[in-house]
């Protein structure tokens, strides 16, 4: 038994160090939430100071639970979180497997793939929303206008003119409003995580087996058997890894939503809570209980599909 | 049919050649066998015959059918690799179905052939297991048994036994000779060790630098090796290589007498020398004797229970009629 005692004794203190870190914000969530607390009531002072006495029961849960704002910002947190795992997923695969061949300039190709993630992402936001998506001054803006000036143009032409006199003026979308903000997010989060991707999946196939790959060959496998029986199933771990890592990161998106629109039409549950935290602050800690019980959820969810889809 | 003819075949890596033109040709149901030390092109040579390498120039012809530029799956060949390249995530089953599958073969044939692979080599009992649960020879098992499914015109080996422990290779070693008995297919197998060669092949093909030092049975190449490099390398212990004036006393460069050619007498022997190190097998005695006027010790076999011990003088009596002579090309002289 002493052998075991001292080992014990020396992780006592990071395991308590541990614990505390994770306890202590999490039982404080936990009795705001089931406490009436809000940061200013000129009707109600007694409620400014976080106390027993102002026990609440799980008032606070049902009065989340009845708002419409709360379900709609679940809806798009579920909505950013599985486009951006399913766009950055599926295109860090195919990048991964297109820049494992070897090439000429294959390092700074490299290089250049994974340096969006060093943009912090209110940089990024900014720069997307205000370089690219906007509608008058983006790149989206003037390829339209191109787009449109050519068309004028060819109208007149002598042979094709009937033909591009049938099409219509193209209209600059505005990623600020409400219907297509969420959009714009999973965008411009696609783009800074999809190199997060690759670099998992590259580090991956590089230690894929090339016999197995040859005797797939010799047993009659095309590129897509190999890419499908091998490649993926091989790829079936790191890919649950960036899942896993991208949905905690993403389910508390903040700032590209902030910057975006500030939460119209893109709002989640972390921004929601921003929102309540201005005064209801035993609604937010509710909503921020109801958070952590969607992001498990959320991720066992998704853990378990991958796995059944690709390990047969 | 398994007939496999290679007509002036050359492979080049960049600059580097590493097969100069070569000729072979291997009879259906035959069980030949590329021996060599390593790097000296064998396994090359069994990649461009399965298609795994495409070929510099030359031809690859099998059952008169010239495949050189043909896929490798639609070769009929099926190969064995030596990590046995089993897919990690499939049951055993799953493996062994696998080539039917990219056929695209129904179910339930299938099925049918799965099970009698996995009857005829014992693997009934692990066809739903993974092969990380499997012991080095039950994988070996399986990729034989995938290979076998696709009933192949030739099966090629790439040292398939050099992950196992001795015991393990031996056994295997058997069962695969077993199964070249029944299926009564072409069989291609590459190893760096003499002796697996001298112990399976019908036909053996001694490389060197990517050339074919000499082509025969095992006999063949142990009773009258073409060259030096074929008499130094087939044969358990070494042949003994002898150049200098005991050569010339035979009108050759060097002479070659293998150990068990060797007779230690008790008076009057052509030599006389000093016991170094003995290896008393039991059956045998390999003893590494020091003679004046020759660099090299001598190994020579004698019965197991001889009684020598270091430093003890012998006279030793080669048989004249087991000395190899090579000329000064290296080649062997008549």
């Amino acid at each position: 038994m002493a052998n075991r005692t001292i080992p014990r004794l020396l992780q006592t203190p990071a395991v308590l160090l541990l614990l505390f870190w994770m306890l202590v914000p999490l039982s404080m969530t936990l009795f705001f939430s089931f406490i009436r607390y809000v940061l200013n009531s000129l009707r109600r002072p007694e409620w400014t100071t976080p106390s027993i006495e102002n026990w609440r029961g799980f008032g606070n849960y049902q009065f989340v639970w009845n708002q419409d704002s709360f379900w709609l910002a679940i809806q798009n947190s579920l909505l950013i979180v599985c486009s951006i795992l399913f766009l950055t997923v599926s295109l860090g695969v195919l990048i991964a497997v297109l820049i494992n061949r070897t090439f000429p300039g294959r390092g700074i190709v490299r290089v250049l793939l994974i340096s969006p993630f060093f943009v912090m992402p209110a940089v990024n936001a900014v720069l997307w929303i205000n370089m690219i998506l906007d509608p008058v001054l983006g790149l989206q803006g003037i390829a339209v206008n191109g787009i449109n000036d050519f068309i004028d143009g060819m109208r007149t032409a002598p042979v094709l003119g009937g033909f591009f006199s049938l099409w219509p003026e193209f209209e600059p979308i505005s990623f600020r409003a409400t219907q297509t903000s969420a959009y714009a997010v999973i965008m411009m989060v696609t783009w800074q995580w999809t190199p997060f991707a690759v670099l998992i999946f590259m580090t991956s196939l590089q230690s894929e087996d090339q016999q197995q790959k040859e005797a797939a060959i010799l047993d009659g496998a095309g590129a897509w058997n190999q890419f499908r029986f091998l490649t993926l199933p091989h790829l079936a771990r790191p890919i649950a890894i960036v899942v896993m890592i991208q949905a905690i990161f993403h389910l508390s998106l903040y700032a590209e939503i902030e910057i975006v629109s500030r939460g119209n039409g893109n709002k989640n549950l972390p921004y929601y809570i921003g929102e309540l935290v201005n005064n209801n602050i035993g609604a937010a800690s509710a909503t921020g209980i109801f958070a952590v019980i969607l992001a498990n959820i959320v991720a066992i969810f998704l853990l378990r599909m991958i796995g059944k889809t690709l390990m047969e | 049919m398994g007939q496999i003819k290679l007509n002036q075949v050359t492979k080049s890596f960049g600059d580097v050649e590493v097969i100069p033109p070569l000729d072979l040709t291997i009879e259906d149901g035959e069980f030949a066998v590329f021996v060599g030390p390593s790097g000296c092109g064998k396994s090359t040579l069994l990649r461009l015959i399965a298609g795994l390498e495409d070929c510099t120039s030359g031809d690859i012809v099998i059952d008169d059918e010239n495949v050189t530029q043909v896929p490798p799956s639609k070769r009929g060949l099926a190969m064995v690799f030596q990590s046995y390249a089993l897919y990690p995530h499939m049951s055993v089953r799953k493996n062994i179905a696998f080539p039917l599958r990219m056929e695209k073969m129904d179910q339930a044939e299938i099925d049918k052939k799965v099970e009698a692979a996995a009857t005829s080599l014992n693997l009934m009992d692990y066809l739903d297991r993974k092969p990380g649960q499997l012991s080095g020879g039950q994988r070996q098992r399986v990729a034989i048994g995938r290979a076998i499914v696709r009933n192949p015109s030739a099966f090629l080996f790439d040292e398939p036994l050099s992950n196992l422990d001795a015991a393990l290779r031996v056994g295997m070693r058997m069962e695969i000779l077993e199964l070249h008995a029944k299926l009564q297919t072409t069989m291609i197998y590459v190893t760096h060790d003499q002796v697996e060669a001298m112990t399976m092949a019908d036909k053996i093909v001694v490389l060197q630098a990517g050339v074919i030092e000499q082509v025969g049975s095992p006999l063949e190449l142990y009773r009258k090796p073409r060259n030096l490099f074929v008499a130094g390398f087939i044969g358990s212990p070494k042949m003994n290589l002898i150049g200098g004036d005991i050569a010339k006393q035979h009108g050759a460069e060097t002479i070659g007498i293998r150990p068990e050619h060797i007779d230690v007498v008790a008076s009057g022997g052509m030599w006389e020398g000093t016991v170094g190190v003995s290896e008393h097998l039991g059956s045998d005695t390999f003893m590494h004797v020091h003679v004046d006027g020759i660099e090299d010790s001598l190994t020579v076999r004698s019965i197991g229970d001889i009684a020598v011990k270091h430093g003890d003088k012998v006279q030793l009596t080669p048989r004249a009629d087991e000395i190899h002579k090579f000329g000064a090309d290296g080649l062997r002289i008549e």
